[in-house]
């Protein structure tokens, strides 16, 4: 790294920082104020224009920690939101585990929408039930590695930090390792660990999950307008589909039944069959037909053995039938 | 036209002018008479001219004949009704003519295209003869040469010999040799007559192997006066051919000025009564033919009135009487011995015979060089590589067995003889002959069905007279039996080959994906020893030492060499009995000599390869006679060919019998058996020492093996090892679930097994890991493998109808499942594992449960919910009713939202997941599981292929362990799903790998390969997709499909992309040339197994003593785990708990690829590779434009200064990127170079 040559103060609108990675590695991040992205409306809600920072060139490796560290002279940062293709909004959490977090997520994410999340109880039909809470698997202090040169949010707790974060550094940062959380072997090790859990624990969630699930669903059939009757379930399990729900569904709602009418009139049936049934002309009917046919065969012929002369020719020119 | 061509043809004939002149001179002036020009006009009429002389009709649109032929050319010229055919291409309907030839091409060959290749082939192995005139003159200076040399007056022939060596010729006296009271003398004379036979007059010369040059055999015959009666006797008639063959040769090199040639003698088949003189063309002004690649050999010749008497050649009679007494003598017939000198009156003969056949039979020629082409291909012929033993100069037998198709055989008077064949006639096609040839190699039962041909004069010698010899095939002349002296070892092997070949032809036209039939059958040159034979054996004859020499055997041969060879190969062929299917002797062909070298020598380096019959090759018991053999010749016969490995035994059935018993320690050594068997042998009879014979075997075995000091702990441990005992863990396994029927919410159906260690597949023998084990094992080789299995529940409603939830519930079922299984099994250990670390997807399958049984067998278990499947299509496809063409409207209108595509796209993810793990796997495992059970060596191949494209860094990452599985299958199962057994199907593991090698290394992937996997029943359901599909835009180059996987992508999805597959090739192709080396001798089983790192852009080290799979690295240190493992007891860190199926190497690998799948490509080794390579992408080595999502580590362009155009230009940061991968491998990694 020459210091000869000069290092550019903005790419196509993007601030670069350095970072040291090492005495002779320099990792480029490119920074820019947040602006409302075009695709997503609700994004906007989640990164406050003023005090976000976009982040083009995230290491792999970076957890939320880290990235705060290295913001820190320029403020306090609120919370970083990697988004990579495969990350979803949801990763807004104080860890930055998401391989643990994905379960848990499901539950938090319904629960926003939700009022607060209270005790779980037991559900019944007749009592109103309370919302169910997940309890989550026990997370790790892991690391998620992303694909690399992928783009992340930073949200400042204050718009001033905003502009300091934009202006280049002087001299290149050094990138704030924490330690905390492991890399590399004892990352493996640990993340080995994460995904074996005690069993009682994943017992635990695996019924509450289950839980919230059937409540979810029943809320669901609650809150379906469209509907009549209950569906008719038996011993096995199996749920009968029968005429007689809203909107031609079964009963219940679901599955889509055809209607009485439509299936005693076999209407589309019959019309393929009648395609099938049209009559063809009679195929060797005139004398010409058959001299056609018969003609037709023998130029397929023709070009059959043309097509194997041209193919056989053309391995001639790669002299392939040279043998040896 | 017609009668243009006919004069062509006469032309051509007439250019030879030596030939012509012999040949009608003869007697049998018939076959060239008037009728000759009728023949040619038939020949011209069923054969149409070759491709390339079509080309004259071409564009002459005048007179009806020529506008006939211009359709098949003129298809290019305008048309009248083109407008009704779609293809680009106007048509006219053939004309009478061309639907002949067409109808003929389809009819009497294999099929059009094919007789298109042949017609494509056979200029290519013919000499251009229209290039030979200065051949010409120089066969007619030295016709005038020959008859020029004086007369030498008779002499004795010790002091004949003595003068001509002072000249630096030492005459070619055969054994026995001439004595100084031989009371007989030699002289010379001019020839009476000279003339040009073999294939060379005939235009039937076949290019050779090997660029050895064409050869043009001069027969001089020697005049009879030279002759006496007695000269059959004790070699008399061979000193005076060898006397005369020296004078001529003394007086060529004498006066090789005039001639310009190298004279050298050659001995057919190292046997010195059959030498001739060799000339070779020097460079020089006059006469040049040095350019022609051809050489001339003079064989002298006997008169048709020579004074000795054939009927003292039968071929049981004897006539070498050096030994004792005479009537000892008249016991040993000396059938080779009078056959060769029977040869010295045939030459004129047969060259008679095949030019009457060539000009009666149209497709004689034609048949004749497809033969001799796929003959050269096999190694029945003279050339560089080594050869089969005994089809050296056997030119004349290949016309001979056409000679047979065509005319059929003698019929002898004897009505135990077979049922004579029916000659096939003139009319066949040269396919059709060269077929029915190869039906005839592969039928003929060479030992008990003589052939005597059809000749003018019946039989010359009784048929009973040829009990002395192994083989008998009687030329035309009733005279010599044209295969003496080739043993019936060779004769399996060609019968092997035919079979080959015909399961070649006989394999579908249709079927993609398969060889083409014709490169296989005459342009692939199938001399390789590894890919041919199951086992490979060098032997070095330098100290063989007969344990029973016969000298009159040594006489009959010619040599003691060729005694021995001939020995060797019989007693090999009877000690292998039916243990094999063919076996071969190979050795080089005998080069020639100079003219001071009397006798020929002979390389002490033979090759033995064995084709073997692997439903009894591996038998541990041969059995002999009975005790109480009526006849205890019998007995003796059996204990003196066995020595001391005879033993009488009693047997289950209450049996006495005699036997021999071959012990073997392990499965591996089991395969050894044909092998020792030989070595037993050769040391036995031959005396050759065992260190004298070297083959492979052994040293593959132990690529497959763990190193020596880490199998001594599982020894030491007792610890349970092998398929059969893993498969038992497992089927104990299945017990102990079943049987908490009452404690699950669903009974289980069915627990099936899909892993590599269930079906005799890994690479490594699985091996159970008691916590005994684990804990005293060094951490390099702490490795647990982990078994996959399926289990499924029985149909219920109460699962979930949501994908999320099935996941979920798969959860409790596993830590209900874990819970019951420990507190049912004692010592067991279950745990659940929630997830593989990578994935965030919610609706995939990603939770397993971790079994350890009490023995220390480590399962992985998974459930299988077909429901699931279901929901995924709904969320791929929710309106299935609405028609394709109207969905991918509304998806333009609509604009999809962000979230639904993308679930669609995971759902997609997770559906092909799906559909491999739970629906192709196990059946899969089953179909594979079978093939191991069938093919003996099939197993073996598999874990050999899978080694081998391990340790080249390509497994797993990029190549699935199911498509090597499928590959070696088709290997095994051909192109066509039939029940039977093919010929083709390697019987050793060796064999399998090389003959995998082969086929990656010219196998086109864009054209896909078919494997009919499930068999024939299954293969009808989905017959009309059998067409692998072409690869399109998928991310596998690779398309092997299956009956049940048409478009062959179920394995091949993730890789190998096309960059990896062309490196497959590049590797299979360096792999190939080392198998080669085994002919040279140095072959290093190893060197297959090393693979190159100077191609890598990067080379990642890892710490050996960090990976738990270290120690079943191939070049694996055993240093690492022997320093380590002391202090390992000291740290605390070692006495963790078993971490099955944890390879962090692996995790790390993956997360890399992933990682960097944009900036970098990423080999290693997953059996303990402790290297790992990669290449940067090429193209980000260049600056490109700033773009917010690169999808890599970048670093703006410095400008020099700062005045420079802002293009924002970036270029891939490689400093930071390796500090990365440092920061990720932390405590793995322990150095990276960067090569440039």
């Amino acid at each position: 790294m020459s210091s000869a040559q000069i290092f550019p103060t903005s790419i196509a609108g993007f601030t670069p920082i350095q970072i040291k990675y090492s005495s002779d590695s320099t990792h480029i991040l490119y920074v820019r104020a947040h602006t409302g992205s075009k695709k997503g409306k609700n994004k906007d809600i989640v990164f406050p224009e003023g005090r976000t920072l976009f982040l083009v060139n995230v290491p792999p490796d970076a957890t939320e920690r880290e990235i705060t560290v290295l913001f820190k002279q320029s403020g306090t940062v609120e919370k970083v939101v990697f988004d990579g293709d495969e990350e979803e909004v949801h990763e807004i959490g104080e860890d930055s585990d998401e391989e643990m977090e994905d379960e848990e997520e499901l539950g938090e994410e319904q629960d926003d929408d939700e009022e607060q999340p209270r005790k779980k109880r037991k559900m019944s039909k007749d009592s109103k039930p309370a919302i169910p809470h997940v309890i989550p698997l026990p997370t790790r202090n892991t690391r998620t590695l992303r694909r690399t040169g992928r783009a992340a949010h930073v949200i400042f707790l204050d718009a001033s930090s905003l502009s300091r974060a934009l202006s280049p550094p002087s001299k290149p940062k050094g990138w704030p390792l924490d330690t905390s959380t492991a890399v590399g072997l004892s990352h493996y090790n640990a993340l080995y660990e994460a995904l074996r859990p005690p069993l009682d624990l994943v017992k635990a969630h695996a019924d509450s999950w289950m839980d919230l699930f059937e409540y979810e669903q029943a809320k669901k059939k609650r809150q379906s307008k469209y509907k009549k009757g209950e569906a008719i379930v038996d011993d096995d399990g199996f749920t009968l589909v029968t005429r007689g729900g809203a909107y031609g569904q079964t009963l219940g709602g679901g599955v889509t039944v055809a209607s009485k009418k439509f299936q005693e009139s076999r209407k589309t049936s019959q019309r393929y069959r009648k395609d099938k049934k049209e009559p063809k002309e009679k195929e060797t009917f005139y004398a010409f037909q058959v001299h056609e046919k018969k003609r037709k065969e023998l130029i397929d012929l023709k070009r059959k053995w043309e097509e194997d002369k041209a193919k056989v020719e053309k391995l001639k020119e790669s002299r392939k039938f040279r043998p040896y | 036209m017609a009668t243009e061509r006919k004069r062509k043809r006469n032309n051509e004939t007439g250019t030879n002018g030596l030939k012509r002149r012999h040949v009608t001179s003869d007697k049998n002036k018939q076959h060239i008479s008037d009728d000759v020009s009728e023949v040619t006009q038939i020949a011209a009429d069923v054969f149409p001219p070759l491709v390339g002389g079509e080309d004259e009709d071409e564009g002459s649109d005048s007179g009806s004949e020529e506008e006939e032929w211009t359709g098949l050319d003129g298809a290019a010229d305008g048309d009248v009704k083109g407008s009704e055919h779609t293809g680009s291409k106007p048509k006219k309907p053939p004309t009478g003519e061309e639907l002949r030839n067409i109808k003929d091409a389809t009819e009497l060959y294999r099929s059009s295209s094919f007789k298109l290749q042949i017609d494509a082939l056979l200029p290519n192995v013919h000499p251009k003869y229209e290039r030979f005139a200065p051949l010409d003159r120089f066969l007619h200076s030295l016709y005038s040469f020959l008859h020029s040399i004086p007369s030498v007056e008779p002499e004795h022939p010790l002091i004949a010999s003595r003068r001509l060596l002072k000249k630096g010729i030492a005459v070619p006296y055969s054994a026995p040799q001439p004595t100084e009271d031989t009371n007989w003398k030699v002289s010379f004379t001019k020839p009476n007559e000279v003339t040009v036979v073999g294939s060379w007059p005939t235009k039937l010369s076949v290019k050779a192997k090997d660029k050895n040059p064409y050869r043009v055999d001069v027969a001089v015959e020697m005049p009879a006066a030279l002759f006496q009666e007695k000269d059959y006797l004790n070699g008399r008639f061979f000193h005076k051919r060898a006397y005369y063959l020296a004078v001529v040769a003394s007086a060529i090199a004498r006066k090789g000025g005039e001639l310009n040639v190298d004279v050298l003698f050659d001995s057919v088949a190292g046997d010195s009564r059959l030498t001739t003189l060799v000339l070779r063309p020097k460079q020089g002004l006059k006469n040049d033919w040095s350019k022609l690649n051809v050489e001339v050999r003079i064989m002298p010749t006997l008169p048709s009135d020579c004074p000795i008497p054939l009927q003292r050649l039968s071929p049981s009679r004897s006539n070498i009487r050096t030994l004792t007494s005479e009537e000892a003598q008249e016991e040993f017939s000396t059938p080779l011995y009078n056959t060769a000198l029977l040869l010295g009156l045939t030459p004129r003969a047969h060259l008679l015979r095949v030019y009457a056949l060539k000009e009666a039979v149209p497709a004689f020629a034609d048949a004749l060089t497809l033969l001799r082409v796929w003959a050269n291909q096999r190694g029945y012929s003279e050339g560089g590589k080594f050869c089969v033993r005994g089809f050296e100069g056997k030119g004349m037998w290949w016309a001979a067995v056409l000679d047979l198709l065509i005319h059929g055989e003698e019929t002898s008077g004897l009505a135990k003889l077979s049922p004579k064949r029916k000659p096939l006639g003139k009319g066949l096609s040269s396919y059709q002959l060269f077929r029915a040839a190869l039906d005839l190699f592969a039928r003929h039962d060479f030992t008990q069905e003589r052939v005597y041909l059809k000749s003018e004069g019946g039989h010359r010698f009784l048929p009973q007279e040829y009990n002395t010899h192994e083989a008998v095939f009687v030329d035309s002349t009733s005279s010599v039996n044209l295969l003496a002296g080739v043993p019936m070892s060779s004769l399996d092997m060609l019968k092997h080959d035919a079979k080959l070949t015909l399961e070649t032809l006989n394999d579908g036209t249709s079927a993609a994906g398969s060889k083409d039939p014709f490169r296989e059958v005459f342009l692939k040159d199938l001399r390789d020893l590894q890919s041919r034979f199951d086992v490979v054996m060098r032997v070095d004859l330098s100290s063989a030492k007969p344990s029973q020499p016969s000298p009159h055997a040594t006489l009959d041969h010619g040599s003691p060499f060729n005694a021995l060879i001939a020995d060797l190969a019989s007693k090999l062929r009877s000690g292998l009995s039916d243990r094999i299917k063919a076996l071969a002797v190979l050795l080089p062909t005998s080069g020639p000599r100079s003219l001071s070298q009397a006798h020929p020598s002979n390389s002490p380096i033979i090759y033995i390869g064995l084709v073997l019959n692997t439903d009894h090759a591996f038998r541990l018991v041969d059995h002999g006679p009975p005790a109480d053999d009526p006849n205890p010749a019998n007995v003796q016969q059996f204990r003196d060919f066995w020595g001391d490995k005879a033993e009488l035994r009693r047997f289950k059935d209450g049996s006495i019998v005699e036997s021999v018993v071959w012990d073997v320690k392990n499965v591996d050594e089991r395969a050894h058996i044909p092998f020792n068997i030989s070595r037993y042998l050769l040391s036995r009879h031959s005396g050759i020492p065992s260190e004298d014979v070297r083959g492979w075997q052994a040293s593959y075995d132990s690529t497959l093996r763990l190193p020596e000091s880490i199998a001594s702990f599982y020894q030491a441990a007792r610890s349970a090892t092998g398929f059969k005992t893993a498969m038992t863990a497992f089927e104990g396994l299945i017990k102990s679930i079943k049987a908490l029927d009452d404690e699950l919410p669903l009974a289980v159906l069915n627990i099936s097994p899909s892993s590599e260690s269930l079906r005799y597949t890994n690479t490594f023998v699985p091996v159970a890991l008691p916590p005994s084990l684990s804990s005293i094992l060094p951490a390099c080789a702490r490795y647990a493998p982990v078994m996959d299995v399926i289990i499924e529940f029985e149909k219920s409603g109460r699962w979930p109808d949501d994908l999320k939830a099935i996941q979920k519930i798969k959860l409790a079922f596993f830590e209900t499942l874990a819970t019951a299984l420990m507190k049912s099994v004692k010592g067991l250990r279950a745990t659940v594992v929630v997830g593989d670390g990578v994935s965030t997807s919610e609706m995939q399958d990603v939770a397993s449960l971790e079994i350890i049984t009490p023995d220390g067998w480590a399962f992985s278990a998974r459930i299988w919910h077909d429901r699931e499947a279901i929901l995924l299509d709904k969320i791929i496809d929710d309106k299935p009713h609405i028609p394709k063409h109207l969905k991918r409207k509304l998806q333009q209108t609509s604009d999809s939202s962000g979230a639904e595509a993308k679930e669609r796209q995971e759902a997609m993810e997770t559906k092909a997941l799906y559909i491999r793990r739970f629906i192709h796997a196990p059946r899969h495992h089953r179909a594979i599981a079978a093939l191991s059970h069938r093919f003996s060596a099939f197993a073996g191949t598999v874990r050999l292929v899978k080694r081998w494209l391990a340790s080249h860094w390509l497994l797993h990452g990029y190549i699935s362990e199911e498509v090597v599985e499928l590959i070696c299958a088709s290997i095994f199962l051909g192109s066509d799903a039939s029940s039977k057994d093919r010929e083709s199907v390697p019987g050793t593991k060796e064999r399998g790998l090389a003959v995998v090698v082969e086929f990656l290394k010219d196998w086109e992937w864009e054209n896909g390969l078919f494997v009919p996997l499930y068999g024939s029943s299954e293969s009808e359901i989905t017959d009309v997709t059998k067409q692998p599909s072409l690869t399109g835009g998928k991310s596998g180059a690779w398309a092997v499909s299956t009956e049940l996987d048409p478009t062959g992508h179920m394995w091949t999805s993730n890789g190998p992309d096309a960059i990896v597959a062309r490196r497959v090739r590049t590797i299979a192709k360096a792999s190939w040339s080392c198998l080669q080396e085994v002919e040279d001798g140095n072959f290093d089983v190893k060197t297959l197994f090393v693979h190159p790192t100077e191609h890598y852009d990067i080379i990642m080290r890892l710490d050996p003593s960090a990976l738990p799979r270290y120690y079943q690295n191939i070049t694996a240190d055993p240093s690492v785990w022997k320093g380590k493992y002391a202090n390992a007891v000291l740290n605390g860190e070692s006495k963790d708990a078993l971490k099955p199926g944890f390879d962090p190497a692996q995790l790390l690998f993956n997360d890399l690829k992933r990682v960097y799948k944009d900036t970098l490509k990423i080999f290693h080794d997953p059996f303990g590779g402790n290297l790992f390579g990669a290449v940067w992408d090429p193209t980000l080595k260049e600056s490109r434009p700033f773009r917010v999502l690169g999808g890599f580590s970048s670093t703006p362009v410095r400008k020099d200064n700062e005045k420079g155009k802002d293009k924002s230009l970036v270029v891939l940061n490689t400093d930071a990127v390796l500090s990365e991968i440092e920061r990720l491998g932390a405590g793995l990694v322990t150095s990276i170079t960067v090569q440039v």
